[in-house]
Order: C-alpha cells, then structure tokens, then sequence
C-alpha cells in the first residue's frame, strides 16, 4: 500500500524544502521523492537535509521527462499510488492528500487537481493556510481556455484545468506514462493519451497559492508559441494508434512492495 | 515567342564547357575523399556515409557523362534541365534534413530515458546505502 509524492523541482532551492515539509506534515504515510531536473543550485542537497530521496537527472530536460521520471520511479519501486506536485509551493500538499484520497477508493485512475472546476470548496485546511487566491495573467488565461476547449473537442470529456501539475494516480497510469510519453508537452498530451487508452480521468476542484518563489516563466510570445506547439501535440495525438494493455502493470509482487 | 520557343528548342539541351566538367568532377572527386577521410578519423560513421557518396558519385557521373542530365530532365517532363537539377537537388536534401530530424528525435528519446535509468539508479544507491547507515556516504554526496 505505498504512496509516492514525487516532486519534480528545477531550482527550486528557495521553496523546495517547505514543500517537502508541508508533504511530510499532511502525508505521514508517503515517501517523498524530489526529481532534480539538473538543478545547478542548491535544490538537491536541500531536498536531502530536507528528508527526501532525490533522483537528480544529470541536465535539465524539462517538466515532462521529470515527471517521467517520478512516475517510472513509482512504478519500479512498486509504489501502489503516487502524486506529484509543483516544487514552487503553489500546491497546497493538504490538496494533495484529497487527490490521493479519490485514487485510494478507485473512483478514478488518474485525479487532476483544478483551479478552476465549480462546484466545489478547496479543503479547510488548504484554506487556514492562507495565501492568496491563485490569478491568472491575461496571456494565461487565453492559453488555458484554448487548450480546454481542444482538449473537451480532443476527449469528449470536460477538463477545467488541463495545465494544472498537481496530479494522483494510481500503477495503470505509471505504466502508461513511464513508456508512452511526449516528454515535450508533459500536461495536455498526458490527459489526451489517458483518456485514450481508457483510463478513469477525473478532475477534483483544489485550491492553489500565488508563487512562493520564482516567476513563471511565459512572456506573451512564448505563450503564443507554447499554445501552437500544444495545438500540434493534441491534433498528432488523436491520429495516434491505440495500444490496449499499455496502461496494464505487471501484478505487484507481494513480498516487498511499496518499499 | 514562338520564335524564342524554337530558338531554344533547337538548342542543345545540356551545355557544360569542358572547363565547368573537369571542374565539377574535381569538387566531386575532392568531396569523395574528405568523406572518406572523415570516416578514417572517426568524425563520421560508415551508416551516415552512404548518402554523401552516392551524391558525389552523382556529381561525378553528371560531370563525365553531361547527356544524364538531359535525359533525367526528359523523364521529368522539364525543358530547363537546369531547373531538374536543382529540383532534384532541393528535393534530396528536403529528405536529407527531414532524415536527421528524424534521428534527432530518436536519439532525444534516448538520451532523455538515459538520464532517467542514470538518476533512478543513483537514487537507489543513495537509498541502499542510507539503509546501511551511511551517514558518510551521505555526508560525501551532499557536498
């Protein structure tokens, strides 16, 4: 019954210790994995002192591949679930333990967590932690409305938050995202494929914080760009093949699992 | 028009000066040998090579035999055959770009699952030897 929060981290020194705090606070239960994306400042030896494993990618590759990373982790070390989250400290780890918990009862194979779906209250305690309220730049919020229309028309399913990185899952969706991949467009072409290959994708409504540290790192026209090439990725995967049992794990071996 | 039409028709359809031939052959026959001096330090592998010398003995052959050209233009139907020549031209190294991309692509997979299988093993002996109490080893790495 192992759980595995993994959290993918691209100097991210300043707030990766928090959050590997507030993971350990909220999920006693987890191991807490940091993937280094070839950090060149602190952030591996923080998330060391700080208790967590690290996997350190020896250059940076980008978000995708270090989410691959986690997720192939999980599933070689026999984790039974596992979540990620963003290492900036936009993601309540309270929010967190609320994905894992729909993924625990199966309702659901893979749980986005999103800003933006209605009818629902973020958790009690995301809210005493204070904070303020997650708000979209303009540039944003066009990209994320253009990419949920495609991905609905791509899907037939509603996603409110397809850009979202905070994310539980159960060993079906290791398997799927340890193999098939586009490490390039980790978050929309991940959902596209999932739904795909008929996977439970569900979204649940979370809250999120302002950044912590750091600053986003989308400027209008690479916005713009980020946009198209998503475009691309989501029109290239409809016509992709289907392979059944590619989201099927090998049984978990009972001796040993979830180390 | 008709005129200029006929005046062309009546025209040779390949006109290379001896000068241009031995030229062209040289370049191609100097091509040939840089490649295969490339592979001979090892800064080019044989399975990247095959193309670069069908292209020079291309070269060559146009160069000693100028009437390929024309016939290779008939075939396509054009009467300028300088334009089949860099028609054909255009067209190879189109696929010849689109190629390497494509090992591109295939070699950013690999180098991409590469450092994953690297950084998943380095977590597993970090983990093995916290296991072993290695306060030291734990000391070393995090310097």
């Amino acid at each position: 019954m192992g759980t595995l929060v993994f959290i993918p981290a691209w100097n991210e020194a300043e707030s990766v210790a928090s959050v590997i705090e507030g993971v350990r606070e909220r999920l006693p239960e987890a191991d807490v994995l940091v993937v280094d994306d070839g950090s060149t400042d602190e952030t591996a030896a923080r998330a060391r002192a700080a208790g967590a494993r690290v996997a350190s990618l020896p250059f940076n590759q980008g978000l995708g591949a270090a989410l691959q990373t986690g997720y192939l982790y999980a599933l070689r070390e026999g984790y039974e679930f596992c979540a990620h989250l963003d290492a900036d400290g936009q993601h309540p780890p309270a929010e967190v333990a609320r994905l894992l918990e729909e993924v625990r009862a199966d309702r659901a194979d893979l749980v986005i967590g999103s800003r933006f779906h209605e009818g629902g209250e973020g958790s009690a305690e995301a809210e005493a932690i204070g904070g303020e309220d997650y708000r979209a730049t303009i540039s944003r919020r066009i990209g994320i409305s253009v990419f949920r229309f495609f991905l609905t028309l791509a899907t037939r399913q509603r996603f409110t938050d397809t850009t979202s990185g905070m994310r539980a899952a159960n060993r079906r969706v290791m398997k799927l995202f340890s193999e098939s991949y586009s490490p390039d467009f980790a978050e929309i072409e991940s959902l596209q494929l999932a739904v795909r290959e008929g996977l439970r994708v569900e979204e649940a409504p979370v809250r999120m914080l302002e950044r912590a540290g750091g600053s986003s790192f989308l400027t209008p026209l690479r916005s713009a760009f980020f946009i198209f090439k998503g475009l691309i990725v989501l029109l290239v995967g409809q016509f992709r093949p289907r392979h059944p049992g590619r989201a099927e794990p090998a049984p978990l071996p009972k001796a040993g699992a979830g180390r | 028009m008709t005129g200029l039409l006929l005046a062309a028709a009546e025209q040779p359809k390949v006109h290379l000066t001896a000068q241009t031939r031995i030229l062209a052959a040289l370049i191609a026959v100097a091509f040939m040998l840089m490649i295969l001096e490339l592979i001979r330090r090892d800064r080019l592998q044989e399975r990247f090579s095959v193309v670069w010398f069908v292209a020079g003995i291309g070269m060559l052959a146009g160069a000693i035999f100028p009437g390929l050209l024309g016939t290779v233009a008939d075939l396509m139907g054009v009467r300028d055959t300088n334009v089949a020549l860099f028609s054909i031209i255009l067209l190879l190294l189109l696929g010849l770009a689109l190629n390497f991309s494509v090992i591109m692509s295939r070699q950013a997979a690999q180098i991409t699952r590469l450092a994953q299988e690297r950084a998943l093993e380095k977590a597993r002996e970090e983990a093995d030897s916290a296991e072993n109490g290695g306060e030291a080893e734990r000391e070393r790495l995090e310097r």
